[in-house]
């Protein structure tokens, strides 16, 4: 007696919204239709709104006189014959699972991130690495195919989900010939482009992931910095002429060379420093978000996003809304300071007028360009006056740490990633680094917190900010710091 | 809302010999029809909403059979529907989502079984357990067992699903006890074929309606018939039930008639069970197992002589049940010990008490099992699934959740980003979440919510909290929650005590999170539609709720307003807020083909989305952490010094304006702008375009219109679901 018969057995995970429900659909009436035995299931949740969604199908080649099958509901760990997953995390979420094995599976996969919302949310840069969830699915998988069927699907103007139906039917890992899955295509809504994208995942001529392009390289007049700073001071330089002049970025550069010069400053903390002092010394004000909005390189992509064709009319809304703090800090000092303090004690603070202006239209063009034409007044603002005194404040406590080592150097350099953003996140921002400064570098300083575990300290510190910025993580991690040098937080020995 | 079941329509309609393909739930409807039911009715929520939905369109096919169809506005409405087969010997089915809807249906229950039924009567409930449930983890048994009601629990394929469907209706008259069919999310979707019979009329239908029932108090549960009553279940309706299951051989005994070892199964669990089976190599993909084992499709009542006999000779029986308390263990055992069997009992021993019964867990059941009685098997994979510690090492850290959020647009996000920035300004309150989209609320970025208690039941489980919290508590819930209990558990009973609360009714127009099911606020019916528009807020004053307010959502800073003076109001006693913004799912599916037919027909369209300036953003994402709508996401910033990733709104905008509103309110960030696209321009906006062009160049400015153009960017790919 020859082995007995065993299903084929399909596990998909998708996105709800994504058609995963649809695609099994189209699976399973092909399946029926080419005689086979077939089964499927799916665990559609609130399906449509974009939570993890698993969809499972068993299809088995039938014989005259079979018994009715019983066939399987639930994917079974080491039992996954094909796996075809439309997003990169949730592909490696079942390979974890172990649904994903050496001996049988095949993986279908969409090199393509739908980013979770903790990823999104971080002030920083809470992405995965793609690189490893892709490694997790060809580590795991018999074959693995990942590519980047989405682009092909955009470049089709089709759904992904009919992509890699035609992905599916290329592999042949079910006895389906590809007419069966036309037809269970055409039986269905939105046959043509549902088509377009069969055909086109069927040809499997999806493009491999783009490899991220090097950097441009540095020119030679930087040659007083190591090479890791070179590309990024050559932009700052060039960010600071643009949103200045010549002599800012003169006295930027000025200011790397100074550190350059100084012993122990390493590579990373010059490259830390190139990076960080230029955006800080380029701040967006309303002056410089202004000339932005006005930017030429900027309109091909309103173009396109716009999915204008010809003869269609775009126009564009900005939405600005200077409160009193970004409006007065246009001042000089002497007379913005007494006006601030005004509107604090009115409690106009929070009071702010919405600014929708429309460069595509004469009249907000021309506020756009008045605001970006005060340019040369910015030196005379409050604002500069401010984002001054911070960066020598910082480049202060930078010199001053680099007695302690180049690591904790370059991480009071790095700290600077928490200031960013505008009017409240501007300010929590910066609330946040004082309270670092004050409660890891001056104590460092003071030689209060040893030196080997600054540099570790401010490192949590900064990623617990980042992580959450309005949360508590940074109190968590300042009160385990003080824990380390005996001291209270200050915030918590306030209270 | 109307979403088109046109292809399952057809197949409720199909006849003798045909073959019928669909969902589990799909081939439940039509085994209704085929058994000639009188009625049906029920209440929406997965995984059953589909047999409401298809039936709510089939209208036809329900005139020519007469049956009578009822939207209930709550499992307790549809339990107390079944009514009608206390008095008539009339068929009836009513559907719900389970362990909730078995909950609330539980007084009509207990009043519909006391005095039994004398027309088939079939509850339909959808066994909400396991992966992609949404419910608290309760079994439907506790309710068979209280109130005596027959529970079937086939196995998951469809001709199994709808033999026990029609004989559910037999076995129900046969011992005047309602029936209820259980059926697990998957059983609910699983896609399978049966060979269909003929529709059939029921005697008694509108079409030929019955004369009133002659007065007969011994159909009603009230006392003295109530005592009665009890002893005529157990002393003959229970015995009818078991004879009826052993005559009609409801229960499958499948293998070889004799071995040492046997396997008791829950009907619903068989298939996974053949599964692990199969792969220990002890049967097929057939189910010829080669051992003796006992499928339970009825799982209440058992019939103890089948146990017994299943049991004698046998030196160990492993019973497989789901879920616990291990009731059915229990009763065996029970049985086995009157019968003075001495079979090895396991279960629950070698089976986990709670959670799912998924494959690896039933492997791992099997294994110890046949392992404790040194029965031979192959190595089932499942067990020890390779890969796992290889996926772990390449990934390197822990995979973040993905829960559902809301969708693209949704109007209630907006309720939420008010919510959250209106927290960072006063900090915390007590918030009493509910069940329904906005429950979404409770995941990331909004982090919010302190209790759910149930359906509707937001504010009223805020009732104790709001006399004792130094800060006014806000219980939100939507509109079909409200309908469902919360006007009156809620509203009224808030107002009835002067309770010092918030609470915010989502009114989005439709019961959305169970798949945009009509309800008494909905539109009136145009179409498919048989809302009643029944405004929420006349029947918040109606119960003499007097600080109502509406507010629409997508108006963030209005929202703050109106929620911070419900907060700070001086006067004690209930706020509501309606807020106010149609589910953006049920307006797109509306207003995409329309926008389409008219752009194509030439006629004047403004489309809206939203962007991002990468040059602006800095790159902090506070604008995500505030919103968290799917279509804001992250891209890089193609800055060479910005290595932070930007914000980035990509192509399934649907420019509900949210972005821009939280921008404002927050004074967040002027990354922010809105494009509009007037498609099929009039003559006016391309004077008036030309125009403001002409001044644009004079201004030095260079209009869009005169870059090189591009080519025409392909269509955004939506996926046919």
């Amino acid at each position: 007696m020859n082995a007995p018969r065993e299903p084929v057995r399909i596990l998909i995970a998708a996105l709800g919204g994504e058609g995963g429900g649809v695609l099994v659909d189209w699976i399973t009436r092909a399946a029926l239709d080419a005689g086979l035995h077939a089964s499927r299931t799916s665990i559609p949740g609130v399906a449509q709104r974009t939570g993890a969604t698993t969809y499972y199908l068993e299809a088995m080649p039938a014989e005259r006189g079979d018994p009715p099958p019983v066939l399987g509901l639930n994917a079974a760990p080491g039992r996954v014959d094909v796996f075809i997953g439309t997003e990169l995390l949730e592909a490696a979420r079942r390979a974890e699972a172990g649904f994903l094995t050496r001996d049988r599976t095949l993986a279908l996969v969409a090199h393509r991130r739908a980013y979770t919302v903790t990823e999104k949310s971080e002030g920083g840069d809470g992405r995965l690495d793609e690189q490893r969830l892709a490694e997790a699915v060809r580590a795991t998988a018999r074959q693995a195919v990942i590519a980047d069927y989405d682009a092909l699907a955009r470049q089709t103007g089709a759904p992904l989900n009919a992509v890699m139906l035609g992905a599916l039917a290329a592999s042949g890992a079910l006895p389906i010939p590809p007419d069966a899955f036309r037809a269970a295509i055409r039986a269905g809504k939105a046959a043509e482009s549902n088509l377009r994208g069969f055909e086109a995942g069927l040809s499997g001529t999806a493009p491999q992931p783009a490899a991220p392009e090097a950097p441009p390289a540095a020119p030679d007049a930087l040659g007083f910095l190591p090479e890791e700073a070179r590309a990024l001071a050559a932009e700052g330089g060039k960010r600071l002429a643009d949103f200045q002049d010549a002599a800012l970025a003169d006295a930027y550069l000025g200011t790397l060379r100074r550190f350059a010069a100084m012993p122990g400053a390493d590579g990373p903390l010059l490259a830390s420093l190139a990076r960080h002092l230029a955006l800080r010394m380029s701040a967006e004000d309303v002056i410089r978000v202004a000339q932005l909005k006005l930017r030429d390189a900027r309109r091909p992509r309103l173009a396109a996003e716009s999915k204008a064709r010809p003869g269609d009319i775009v126009h564009v809304v900005e939405f600005m809304k200077p409160g009193p703090a970004e409006v007065l800090s246009l001042l000089p000092p002497a007379l913005a300071r007494p006006a601030l303090r005004l509107c604090e004690r009115r409690g106009w603070m929070g009071k702010s007028v919405a600014l929708n202006v429309s460069p595509t239209r004469p009249i907000g063009f021309l506020r756009l360009r008045l605001l970006a034409g005060l340019r040369w007044w910015r030196p005379r603002t409050l604002k500069h006056h401010e984002e001054q005194a911070w960066i020598a404040e910082w480049l202060g406590l930078v010199e001053r740490s680099l007695a302690l080592g180049a690591d904790v150097a370059r991480e009071v350099a790095e700290t600077a990633r928490l200031v960013k953003g505008y009017a409240a996140t501007d300010a929590r921002g910066r609330a946040n680094w004082r309270r670092i400064v004050a409660e890891i570098v001056q104590p460092a300083l003071a030689g209060e917190l040893p030196r080997d575990i600054a540099a570790d300290a401010l490192l949590q510190a900064r990623l617990a900010a980042q992580k959450d910025p309005e949360g508590d993580s940074l109190d968590r991690t300042l009160a385990a710091v003080a824990a380390r040098r005996g001291a209270p937080p200050r915030r918590l020995a306030a209270e | 809302m109307e979403v088109s079941f046109r292809e399952e329509i057809a197949s409720l309609r199909l006849g003798a010999g045909e073959t019928f393909r669909g969902e589990g739930i799909l081939a439940v409807t039509k085994a209704l029809l085929q058994s000639g039911v009188s009625y049906v009715g029920g209440y929406q929520g997965a995984p059953v909403s589909h047999l409401m939905d298809v039936l709510l369109q089939s209208e036809e096919l329900l005139q020519d059979l007469g049956v009578h169809l009822q939207t209930c506005t709550g499992e307790a409405a549809a339990a107390a529907m079944l009514g009608a087969s206390v008095a008539y010997p009339m068929r009836g089915a009513v559907t719900w989502k389970a362990i909730v809807g078995t909950n609330v249906a539980a007084d009509a229950l207990s009043n519909l079984s006391s005095p039994g039924v004398i027309g088939g009567a079939l509850i339909v409930v959808g066994e909400d357990y396991g992966e992609g449930a949404s419910v608290a983890q309760e079994r439907s048994h506790a309710f068979a067992l209280k109130s005596s009601l027959i529970l079937l629990d086939p196995r998951p394929d469809l001709p199994t699903i709808v033999r026990m469907v029609e004989h559910g209706f037999e076995l129900s008259e046969a011992s005047n006890t309602p029936a209820m069919l259980e059926l697990r999310i998957r059983a609910c979707h699983v896609f399978g074929s049966f060979v269909a019979k003929d529709n059939r009329k029921a005697p008694i239908s509108f079409n030929n309606p019955a004369m009133p029932a002659r007065f007969d108090y011994g159909r009603l549960a009230h006392p003295p018939v109530t005592f009665p009553h009890e002893a005529d279940k157990m002393a003959r309706r229970l015995p009818a039930a078991r004879r009826y299951i052993l005559e009609h051989g409801l229960n499958d005994l499948l293998g070889p008639p004799d071995g040492e070892l046997g396997i008791i199964v829950q009907g619903g669990l068989f298939n996974a069970l053949n599964a692990e089976l199969a792969a220990a190599g002890l049967s097929d993909a057939f189910g010829r197992v080669q051992l003796p084992v006992l499928v339970l499709n009825v799982t209440h009542p058992l019939v103890p002589e089948q146990i017994a006999g299943f049991c004698a000779g046998k030196r160990g029986v492993l019973v497989v049940e789901e879920g616990a308390p291990d009731y059915l263990e229990q009763a065996i055992g029970q049985i086995l010990r009157k019968a003075e069997l001495n079979t090895a009992l396991h279960g629950k021993d070698v089976l986990p008490m709670a959670g799912e019964y998924t494959p690896p867990v039933i492997a791992a059941g099997l294994a110890q099992f046949l392992e404790r009685h040194g029965r031979r098997w192959t190595a089932l994979p499942s067990l020890a699934p390779a890969g796992v510690q290889a996926a772990k090492a390449a990934i390197g850290t822990p995979l973040p959740a993905r829960p559902p959020t809301f969708c693209t647009g949704c109007p209630e996000r907006p309720v939420f980003s008010a919510m959250k920035l209106l927290r960072q300004e006063t900090g915390p309150v007590h918030v009493a979440a509910d069940i329904g989209c906005h429950a979404l609320a409770t995941f990331a970025p909004f982090n919010q919510g302190n209790t759910i208690l149930g359906y509707g039941m937001s504010l009223a489980s805020a009732a104790a909290v709001a006399g004792t919290n130094q800060k006014r508590p806000v219980a939100v819930m939507g509109d079909g929650g409200f309908w469902h209990n919360g006007l009156n558990t809620g509203v009224a009973g808030a107002v009835f005590n002067r309770d010092d609360a918030v609470l915010v009714v989502m009114d989005n127009g439709y019961s959305s999170a169970t798949g945009l099911q009509d309800i008494p606020s909905s539109k009136a019916g145009s179409g498919e539609g048989r809302g009643k528009a029944v405004p929420v807020e006349q029947a918040i004053r109606g119960v003499g709720a007097t600080w109502v307010k509406t507010v629409h959502t997508y108006d963030v800073r209005g929202v703050m307003r109106t929620l911070k003076d419900a907060l700070s109001d001086p006067v004690k006693g209930l706020k509501v807020i309606v807020a106010r913004g149609e589910c953006m799912l049920a307006r797109q599916k509306r207003l995409r083909p329309a926008q389409a037919k008219a752009i194509a027909a030439g006629e004047r369209v403004v489309q809206s989305r939203f962007g991002i300036d990468p040059e602006v953003c800095t790159g902090d994402h506070s604008c995500i952490r505030l919103n968290g709508c799917p279509s804001l996401t992250l891209k890089p910033s193609g800055d060479l010094l910005k290595d932070d990733p930007v914000a980035h709104v990509n192509n399934d905008c649907v420019g509900c304006g949210l972005c821009g509103e939280v921008a404002h309110a927050a004074q967040l960030c002027p990354s922010f702008y809105r494009l509009d696209v007037i498609r099929n321009p009039s003559r006016a906006d391309l004077l008036k375009h030309r125009a403001g062009n002409w001044f644009l160049r004079l201004l030095g400015g260079t209009p869009i219109s005169d870059l090189p153009p591009l080519r025409p960017p392909a269509a955004v790919p939506v996926p046919a679901e």
